[in-house]
């Protein structure tokens, strides 16, 4: 199986070395892009031609690697460039083009899953195309997996939890040391936790991103991001924090699908004996099932993690293709 | 599995003719129910109809709808049905509005502050407020109305998971 790793930032450095060291039977990295060009060798790439940055490499082409996908050269596209609101470009032309070629999709980019779900899935529908995302939601945390394997016979009736890992670091912070949300959101910058510009974590994006494409891949709703409520964290001060520890609680940043297929995203007060109050970067989801009763599911949500819901995800597709003995 | 027992107060459109309410009791009776109290507001006869509130405790919601229906097939509507149940709820608030406006807001939609704290440092005021909330719908409600009458008024308004 021919796979084009598109995206060579933490992900995917981390993807394409696991390929060629083997770890995924079957699979040949053929091709490696990012946003100036790519690399393509059809007979597969070697370790030492990717380093750290693919421009160094003689075979480096400029310009888009799409040209892979209308081509043909792959039958697997791996997308892992950075989550783009609101377009959720390129990924989205990307994803869409792979599908309708009938080459099979795994990505970690929420955008695309979030924004086009429904559209998307149409697509790989009528193509016989694959389109797995488990790297979208709760890095490491087998959600979308959990649901297509081994929840199958139940039914989901809410969803809620802590999605974000950065604003979780950060209330954390000012529920233990009683920081400001100032200090504690610089705290988290300097640490590499949030980005200089930490908007779509704190005002909620992320999260609500993270919640549509467990709303509509999970609990088969069909949401748009403009029906989610979104309230960030950037108002909640070291006084509210100080209060609701004083009553046994704290304040996390929640998103949840309520019973009536209601969607938000908003500090909430959370007991520090609920399943879900868990600290530093942590995220954890409670799954509401009408027969098998509440899962709560905890875990890291970003960084190194996610590179084993990507593995997973691209494990399957060589698993149902037969590529698995080759 | 044992069902909770279901506190309510039922309020009927009795016509103002003897026996009504003998028979209005008896459909409650029939579905399980056990009267705690009885307000009859003759004062506030209209067009011939009493209202009368009757607070009872039904063992479930199901004959808490039996009895709905009892009392309607005797010919009384019943025009309410108002949870007695009561939970705790705390909620933390975050602005700089008058915190006077808030508290009306609170007691403006039948919530009552059974507790409070207040953080104040500069312009912004924090406060802690431990809800009384009927359960139920009626409690989401009013929550939700709360926290659009709070968000009105320029605060945040962090409730209970």
């Amino acid at each position: 199986m021919r796979a084009l790793v598109n995206g060579y930032g933490f992900l995917g450095k981390r993807v394409a070395r696991s390929i060629l060291l083997g770890k995924l039977p079957g699979v040949r990295l053929v091709a490696v892009a990012r946003s100036t060009g790519y690399l393509y060798r059809p007979e597969g790439l070697r370790a030492e031609e990717l380093g750290n940055d693919l421009s160094g490499s003689p075979h480096f082409v400029e310009g888009s690697a799409l040209v892979l996908l209308e081509d043909g050269k792959v039958d697997l596209l791996v997308e892992l460039t950075p989550t783009n609101l609101p377009s959720g470009e390129p990924a989205l032309t990307n994803i869409r083009t792979a599908l309708s070629r009938g080459i099979d999709v795994v990505t970690a980019n929420k955008a695309p899953i979030a924004l086009a779900y429904r559209e998307l899935k149409e697509v790989a529908r009528s193509t016989g195309a694959l389109l797995l995302f488990e790297g979208t939601v709760g890095g490491g945390i087998p959600l979308i997996s959990l649901r297509r394997f081994c929840l199958r016979g139940d039914e989901v009736l809410t969803i809620r939890g802590i999605l974000n890992g950065t604003t979780n670091y950060i209330l954390s912070r000012m529920h233990f040391e009683g920081l400001t949300f100032d200090l504690a959101l610089r705290e988290a910058q300097n640490l590499g936790i949030a980005e200089r510009d930490p908007t779509l974590d704190i005002e909620g994006y992320d999260t609500a991103l993270k919640l549509l494409i467990l709303a509509n891949a999970v609990m088969g709703l069909d949401r748009k991001l403009d029906d989610v409520r979104i309230t960030g964290i950037s108002r909640i001060s070291a006084d509210a924090v100080a209060l609701a520890k004083e009553a046994g609680m704290t304040i996390k940043l929640i998103g949840s699908v309520d019973a009536d297929g209601r969607l938000s995203v908003a500090p909430r007060l959370v007991k520090l004996n609920d399943p879900i109050c868990v600290h530093g970067t942590l995220n954890a989801v409670t799954i509401r099932l009408k027969t098998a009763g509440d899962l709560t599911l905890i875990g890291e949500g970003a960084g190194e993690p996610t590179v084993t819901s990507i593995l997973n995800d691209i494990w399957e597709v060589v698993t149902v293709r037969g590529f698995g003995s080759a | 599995m044992e069902m909770p027992a279901v506190r309510v107060r039922l309020t009927c459109a009795l016509v103002d003719r003897p026996g009504t309410l003998l028979k209005t009791l008896e459909q409650i009776a029939l579905a399980g129910g056990n009267i705690i109290s009885i307000v009859h507001s003759r004062e506030n006869i209209t067009s011939g109809y009493v209202p009368v509130s009757i607070n009872v405790e039904f063992p479930d919601a199901q004959s808490l709808e039996r009895a709905k229906k009892g009392i309607e097939s005797v010919g009384v509507p019943v025009i309410g049905s108002e949870s007695l149940e009561k939970a705790l709820r705390t909620v933390i608030v975050i602005g700089r509005g008058e915190l006077g406006d808030l508290i009306r807001a609170v007691e403006g939609l039948g919530l009552r502050i059974v507790d409070a704290s207040v953080r104040g440092s500069g312009p912004e005021i924090t406060a802690r407020l431990t809800l009384e909330v009927p359960e139920g719908d009626e409690g989401e409600s009013a929550m939700a109305r709360f926290e659009g009458a709070a968000s009105s008024l320029g605060y945040l308004l962090v409730p209970e998971v």
